[in-house]
């Protein structure tokens, strides 16, 4: 998570009054002693059952053992105490540097929400409120004391995580405990075939990472991110090539990950067209399909149109290249239009390649595609002797034909987010950011604009040339239906909601984008308009995306000033640490 | 020749249609500088409008009479839409940067058509759309000429609205209003012009027009489906800024010379990629030569400056 704001504000304590003062009652003793008791009765009421039939929520119907759902709430309340001893008492060291008042808060409201949620399902699924148990009244009750006692507590000004200066130890245990947290927690949420269960998880997540974010934590983490980003990149690494163990041999949630990677792969080209260039491409999946079709083509398909079968890293290059040239094509209006003008004019060529793809079938026009049918049965990969179809035994866990697959996928990311970073910290990337924020100037400073735009253009459908060229032996068959204009939207959602200009936001985006519909099945119908909406929302509330670059983020609160203070305070401490 | 005054005839009455959309882009843009991208859904909304007011109250009637009235409906339908959609998507975004309202106007497109496809009953295929007396039915002849019945009513309805536009924004005091505030918007704001009712106005003003088209190509095709909104509008787009984006006159100009351009490349254009397979293909290559060399378009645009 990025700085959040909240934190800033807390500085001038003057204003920060509990909400109990507010309404006038100088019950403000009784609110630490609250809140503690609520969380208390919380996590004591997820020992209970919660239900009376077995069949609801994973299984909660039984007294001392608690199910998936409780265990959240379990978690909850631990962390709700934490805080709560970092408010007053032993902890109260830690309170220097954490809003622990609002995290509770946070905590309060979101275990509230939870579990009126929980009752609501279990009376839904099982009829009645007569089946919802004493233990699930006992933990509402407690969340809804959380909730009433934290509004008591009063936030107090903390000292900017900035300058937490901890034994190095500390930071690099906290980055490896909290990746495998991700790891875990990852395969975890995936095992959930259940969609309301995968929802009240993802409710929790997003809850308790509110909370941490709220009370400042993940401001350290980014601190302590920067100074150890080689332990931070190893164990992403180190994360990234365990997960496919951690599936037991399965097969379908490794489906979902290598889409995921395609797309991720695909949204980090048009980041740098988008995210760095500022130039707004609505046509980005035209070059994703193009090395698909290179990649079909080629193929040994007996629907395959050219004879030529060269190995299949040359037809990734000549995927990537031909991908390349359709960018610089695309990229050359860009000398003379900019703007909305330019996104129309993108639009414009992703539709005429998806049309184009359709219509050379041989009687609209020469046969190369096969037109709407598209080209099927593509065999897997193989390279060298190494069949991508086949399953391999790694350490008593089989690996199948997805986790293939998924290595390859990660090495194509590698790169693909090594020459993202190495471009981005070069004379080219700060040239795109000049012409971003102002063409005009950064033409008068002796920025080659027109090269440098038609260089952002074919670098991005570079890259996404070379996932399509995989995309098409990982699909098996490649159709000019694949490469609609929604597929478009999604990869510029994708940047737009992690975040864009930056790498983890948009794998962050991708994630989301691909892994929610294929987990909440049960809305699968209205995904589309969830997706529109939640377009609408989020330009409207965090035009930054979820993880914002800094400087894009000041560029949408412009009149945020303590933000642009904050910027330049962070600035200067990297400098400094540069300099030592 | 007859073959050429029949690619004339089609072309001219798909130019009339994609001008009344085109319309909706236009007056947008020239007063706050948004390529509302939703307009096309807005478009087919009103043509969902015009079938539901059918469906509820006239039910098996076919006579001239109810298609007032069904274009009351479809009238209703499109501007509500429309100005629900200016008053909580685009006005908080007023000042933005450029790509703020881009995205989200996507967003609305998706939600708008995904609503109507969830939502509105039978509408995840085709549906038929009802045949109206007079209207529609036996197409005229001329000569050899085929002229379809709605289609002299969509040119019709296209001459009707210009006449209107010219007589609104030359005439009234919104219109003047309108004029002022693409001119210049704080100058209009200091003169004491009220810029968000004049903004609203502008929507309104396309999403009536869009209405109107959504009627005449339901009386046309016979039948409208959930999608027809993205095409036709990204068409109508083309439309607006062949005749020159900003200039309400343009607009229809437009329309007119894309309906008739895209009849002829499928008459006229030879060999493999002639024929209507192609047919939309040459209208964006029409779009993306018109945008990268003359950004102006035909008569003029009114803000040369984001070309």
């Amino acid at each position: 998570m990025s700085i959040d704001t909240d934190i800033e504000e807390a500085h001038d304590d003057t204003e920060r009054v509990s909400l109990w003062d507010r309404v006038g009652r100088p019950v403000a003793p009784f609110a630490w002693p609250l809140t503690l008791a609520g969380a208390v009765v919380l996590g004591a009421g997820c020992f209970l059952s919660w239900s009376y039939t077995s069949d609801v929520l994973g299984d909660l119907s039984i007294d001392f053992y608690p199910g998936a759902v409780q265990i959240l709430m379990i978690i909850t309340a631990v962390l709700a105490v934490l805080f709560a001893l970092m408010y007053r008492g032993p902890l109260s060291h830690l309170g220097e540097w954490l809003s622990s008042a609002t995290a509770l808060r946070t905590l309060g409201l979101g275990s509230t929400i939870f579990m009126a949620l929980v009752i609501a399902l279990i009376a839904i699924q099982s009829g009645g409120l007569v089946n919802v148990m004493p233990g699930a009244w006992v933990s509402f009750a407690g969340a809804v004391i959380l909730l009433i006692g934290s509004a008591g507590l009063t936030p107090r000004a903390h000292r900017d995580p900035l300058h937490a200066s901890l034994p190095s130890w500390v930071e690099i245990l906290t980055i490896v405990v909290l990746l495998a947290i991700v790891l875990f927690g990852v395969a975890y949420v995936l095992g959930i075939d259940d969609g309301t269960v995968f929802s009240l998880v993802v409710l929790f997540v997003g809850i308790v990472c509110l909370a941490l974010a709220r009370a400042g934590f993940f401001t350290w983490v980014g601190v302590i991110a920067q100074t150890h980003r080689r332990v931070l990149m190893l164990g992403a690494v180190a994360v990234a090539l365990l997960f496919p163990f951690t599936q037991g041999g399965s097969d379908a949630n490794m489906s979902i990950a290598t889409q995921v990677l395609i797309f991720a792969a695909t949204a980090l080209g048009l980041n740098i067209v988008v995210g760095l260039a500022g130039l707004l491409d609505l046509g980005y999946i035209a070059f994703l399909g193009a090395g698909a079709y290179v990649g079909a083509t080629m193929s040994y398909s007996t629907f395959a149109t050219i004879g030529w079968k060269p190995p299949f890293l040359v037809v990734m290059l000549i995927g990537g290249c031909v991908s390349a040239t359709l960018g610089l094509i695309i990229g050359s209006p860009t000398l003379r239009v900019s703007g909305d003008y330019l996104a129309i004019v993108t639009l414009a060529f992703g539709e005429i390649f998806r049309l184009s793809m359709g219509n050379l079938d041989g009687q609209d026009g020469p046969k190369l595609t096969n037109g709407p049918n598209g080209i099927p049965a593509i065999p897997d990969l193989e390279i060298g002797s190494f069949n991508f179809g086949e399953t391999h035994d790694v350490l008593g866990i089989t690996l199948g034909r997805f986790a293939n697959y998924y290595f390859a996928l990660l090495v194509l990311l590698a790169f693909v987010i090594t020459v993202f970073t190495r471009l981005n910290n070069s004379r080219i990337g700060r040239g795109w950011i000049a012409i971003r924020e102002d063409e005009k100037a950064a033409e008068a400073m002796g920025v080659n604009t027109f090269a440098l735009k038609l260089f952002a253009f074919a670098g991005g459908a570079f890259l996404a040339g070379l996932a399509g060229t995989i995309k098409a032996h990982h699909d098996v068959s490649v159709t000019p239906d694949q490469f609609i204009f929604l597929e478009s939207a999604f990869l510029l959602a994708a940047v737009v909601l992690g975040g864009m200009g930056t790498v983890a936001g948009v794998l962050i985006g991708a994630t989301i984008l691909k892994l929610l519909p294929e987990k909440l099945r049960f809305v699968a119908d209205y995904r589309l308009l969830i997706f529109g909406l939640l377009l609408v929302v989020m330009m409207r509330f965090r035009p930054e995306g979820i993880i914002a670059s800094k400087r894009r983020q000041l560029e949408f609160h412009e009149a945020d000033e303590e933000l642009a203070t904050r910027i330049e305070e962070v600035h200067l401490v990297e400098e400094q640490e540069a300099k030592a | 020749m007859t073959e050429l005054l029949q690619q004339l005839v089609n072309g001219l009455t798909l130019g009339s249609l994609y001008a009344l959309i085109a319309v909706g882009y236009t007056v947008v843009y020239g007063i706050i500088q948004l390529i509302n991208f939703a307009h096309g859904e807005i478009f087919m909304i009103g043509a969902f409008g015009a079938l539901a007011t059918w469906t509820l109250l006239f039910e098996g009637t076919t006579a001239l009479w109810v298609l007032p009235i069904m274009l009351l409906g479809a009238v209703i339908a499109s501007v509500t839409t429309a100005v629900l959609m200016e008053r909580f998507a685009y006005r908080p975004l007023r000042g933005a940067p450029r790509l703020a309202p881009l995205i989200t106007a996507i967003g609305i497109s998706v939600a708008l058509q995904e609503a109507i496809r969830l939502f509105y009953p039978g509408a995840k295929s085709k549906i038929p759309f009802p045949q109206i007396d007079v209207v529609t039915g036996p197409a005229l002849t001329f000569g050899g000429v085929t002229v379809q019945r709605a289609a002299v009513f969509t040119v019709g309805a296209l001459l009707m609205s210009a006449a209107f536009l010219w007589w609104f924004i030359n005439r009234t005091r919104s219109g003047h209003g309108m004029q002022a505030v693409s001119e210049d918007p704080d100058t209009a704001r200091l003169m004491g012009v009220n810029v968000d009712r004049i903004i609203v106005i502008a929507f309104a003003i396309g999403a009536l027009l869009a209405a109107i088209a959504g009627l005449a190509q339901g009386l046309l095709n016979a039948n409208i489906d959930f999608r027809m909104g993205f095409l036709a509008g990204l068409k109508a787009f083309t439309a607006a800024v062949l005749g020159g984006i900003g200039n309400i006159m343009g607009a229809v100009v437009g329309g007119l010379v894309l309906g008739v351009a895209e009849a002829l490349a499928v008459g006229f254009i030879p060999g493999q990629f002639g024929g209507s397979a192609w047919k939309d293909v040459w209208a964006f290559v029409l779009l993306i030569v018109v945008l990268v060399f003359r950004p102006q378009g035909i008569l003029g645009a009114r803000v040369v400056d984001r070309a």
